[in-house]
């Protein structure tokens, strides 16, 4: 009973690094109705600027902030000067310049940082601590807390503020928000940012865990895309919920299922999807979208 | 060629009712162009592995190997517009079923079948379950498929030897003929390579092809016209998982050792990458994906290796910007630009996205024929 609750205290804290690459790509096609494959990579590279910072000697909280607002400017930078271009066009053609994208903040990552894997300091301490009777650890419930805080400070902007309103409107309408005055263009370059800073937040808080390479998020990429299918592209708590279940179902079927053990974890959320897919094409939370001809 | 020319008519550019290209046309209509450039093109393949260098035979048969697994991403991805990123899995499968049977002792015509047959009916399987979700989701699902691969491969060692992989001798050189064992696997990629180009040449021009082009454009319209988008979708998947396996055997014989480092992550973005600066929805373009795919990584090694994906990305993206159509639409990217600094400002053609649709093996001749034409 013990090792079950752990395995799902820890499911629910990788599930949340998920959940917040998700959700950066659920917000990202929101605005701008493309998928951004490179969500994972450019959060590497965030993680890659806080350890370089911490090298210097800065405190690990303050590069980690750093990172966070370097991502901000990446992202909105990415967004004006290449995704722009694409955003309108073909939503494949956009698709495979984000791959382009991921392809070369690796290859720059790499090329600066080299393929070794680097040590990245722990914002949580590795002890346990007890919780009704069963230890767990700290880092995973710090990893968790950490990023529901910052997710839910995410609604609280988009649903609360009159930043949050204008970035709405921009998703739901780009004409109709630009005829009544938004400055569009400069929100999508906001949006951008924002999904940036929540892929930073989760790569500031694995990287210690899986150790810092330039494809340190690659597999994390593709549970974040598993959860964007299984939650539904238009449901942000679908999404979420849909990570933490992949995050403590790999985690239980990796102990339980002799099959599957650790290696082949990362099939289950594939298996999970080719069911779902069978039963719920719009995944488990999302809206059927009609498309009129 | 005749039929060829005439369903690409409407998709090339604004000035093809200019002087320069009718005579392009009828260039290549001449029956000694039409016929003879084929011809004079399968001569210097069947000449060419006699006089090259070895290195030179095994870095053009590791290109054919590439550029056919380029060939099966470009049906389904370039000519049917969906996102496949799991290419690179069926080359390994391929190859793991080649290396199995071959070790298993199986007749060789066998294995060949057998590697078509099994990545088929995995990727049909792969394509039911993902088409159903629309736009993007195929390449979501499929960006899983060599990062489930890998460890996938590890584990069932008793087929695949684990990590140390499976390697497999089973094309040297037949008694008798001469010929050494890298020019007689050169052959080998060749001829069936030839053949499956050829292959997906008519089907991308028939009847098949047309209904690809139309999912490609607009899945609303496809369907209005009695083409179910889900069915072309699965059977352009399933196709181009059937031709990643003919790739797979091929890798084979040309590189006789197979491991899960083949079906890597990194190698199916790299086919990808390679596919759309070939040109994306062109044979010729699959050519020079392979030739790509190949060629980069052994000059960049050759400068620095940790520059290698730096360079794929840079290269990717700058080709999105300036050359949407890749390399193949290179001649007549230059062209239109020759011809707008030449006939001035008035009557220059909208700058429309290139067609990647040119004829096999006369993509460069036009070229030629055009300034001749203008002169």
């Amino acid at each position: 009973m013990e090792k079950f609750v752990q395995l799902v205290v820890d499911g629910l804290s990788t599930g949340s690094v998920y959940a917040a690459l998700a959700l950066a790509i659920v917000l990202v096609h929101s605005a701008t109705g493309l998928v951004n494959f490179a969500q994972g990579g450019m959060a590497v590279l965030a993680a890659y600027v806080a350890w370089v910072l911490t090298n210097q000697g800065v405190p690990l909280i303050l590069a980690i902030l750093a990172s966070i607002i370097f991502s901000f400017l990446l992202g909105a930078v990415l967004e004006r000067f290449l995704m722009r271009r694409f955003e309108r066009g073909d939503p494949d053609t956009a698709v495979v310049v984000t791959i382009g994208l991921l392809t070369l903040i690796t290859g720059i990552a790499g090329w600066l940082w080299g393929y070794n894997n680097q040590q990245f300091p722990s914002l949580f301490p590795l002890d346990t601590v007890s919780v009704l009777g069963v230890s767990v650890s700290i880092r995973s419930l710090g990893t968790t807390l950490v990023i529901v805080v910052a997710m839910v400070a995410m609604q609280a902007l988009f649903a609360g503020t009159k930043l949050g309103l204008a970035l709405r409107a921009v998703a739901i309408n780009p004409q109709s928000a630009g005829y009544s005055g938004l400055p569009v263009e400069r929100l999508l370059m906001v949006g951008w940012g924002l999904a940036a800073v929540l892929g930073a937040v989760a790569g500031a808080l694995v990287a210690p865990q899986l150790t810092l390479t330039p494809g340190m998020l690659d597999s994390a990429l593709v549970y974040a895309l598993a959860a964007v299918i299984l939650g539904g592209l238009t449901s942000p708590v679908g999404v979420v919920v849909a990570a933490w279940l992949i995050g403590v179902l790999e985690n239980l079927a990796a102990v339980y299922v002799g099959f599957i053990g650790f290696d082949l974890k990362v099939a289950v959320p594939f298996i999970l999807i080719f069911v779902v897919l069978i039963v719920r094409p719009q995944g488990l939370f999302g809206r059927k979208t009609v498309v009129r001809v | 060629m005749a039929s060829s020319s005439k369903t690409s008519a409407p998709t090339t550019p604004a000035p093809a009712s200019s002087a320069a290209a009718s005579s392009a046309s009828s260039f290549r209509q001449r029956p000694w162009v039409r016929w003879g450039a084929p011809l004079l093109l399968v001569v210097g393949l069947a000449v060419l592995p006699l006089v090259m260098t070895e290195s030179a035979n095994d870095t053009l048969a590791r290109i054919g190997v590439f550029a056919v697994a380029v060939l099966g991403l470009n049906v389904v991805m370039g000519y049917t517009g969906q996102v496949s990123l799991g290419q690179i899995f069926f080359l390994g499968l391929g190859a793991y079923v080649t290396a199995y049977g071959v070790q298993s002792g199986w007749n060789i015509g066998l294995v060949f079948v057998l590697t078509c047959f099994i990545p088929a009916v995995v990727g049909l399987l792969v394509a039911l379950a993902a088409a159903r979700l629309g736009g993007l989701a195929i390449a979501m699902v499929t960006i899983a498929l060599p990062i489930v691969g890998v460890p996938l491969a590890k584990r069932l060692s008793e087929f695949t030897g684990g990590s140390q992989g499976l390697s497999a001798r089973f094309v040297a050189a037949p008694e008798g003929s001469g010929l050494y064992d890298d020019q007689w696997q050169l052959y080998i990629v060749l001829v069936i390579g030839g053949i499956v180009f050829l292959l997906t040449y008519f089907l991308v021009r028939g009847k098949y092809g047309r209904a690809f082009a139309i999912v490609k454009g607009n899945e609303n319209v496809a369907s209005s016209m009695g083409i179910s988008p889900y069915r072309y979708k699965v059977l352009a998947f399933t196709i181009a998982s059937l031709i990643g396996g003919v790739s797979g055997f091929l890798y084979m014989v040309v590189v006789q050792y197979t491991s899960p480092e083949t079906m890597s992550f990194g190698h199916s973005i790299e086919l990808l990458v390679a596919m759309v600066i070939g040109g994306a929805g062109s044979i010729v373009g699959s050519l020079l994906g392979g030739v790509f795919y190949v060629v980069v990584p052994d000059i960049t090694n050759a400068i620095d290796p940790s520059l290698t994906a730096l360079l794929q990305g840079a290269l990717l993206l700058a080709v999105l910007f300036v050359l949407p159509g890749g390399l193949v639409s290179l001649p007549r990217a230059v062209m239109r630009g020759l011809r707008r600094s030449s006939t001035g400002r008035g009557s220059a053609a909208p700058p429309t996205t290139p067609s990647s649709t040119s004829g096999s093996g006369t993509a460069a001749e036009p070229t030629e024929t055009e300034r001749q034409g203008s002169a």
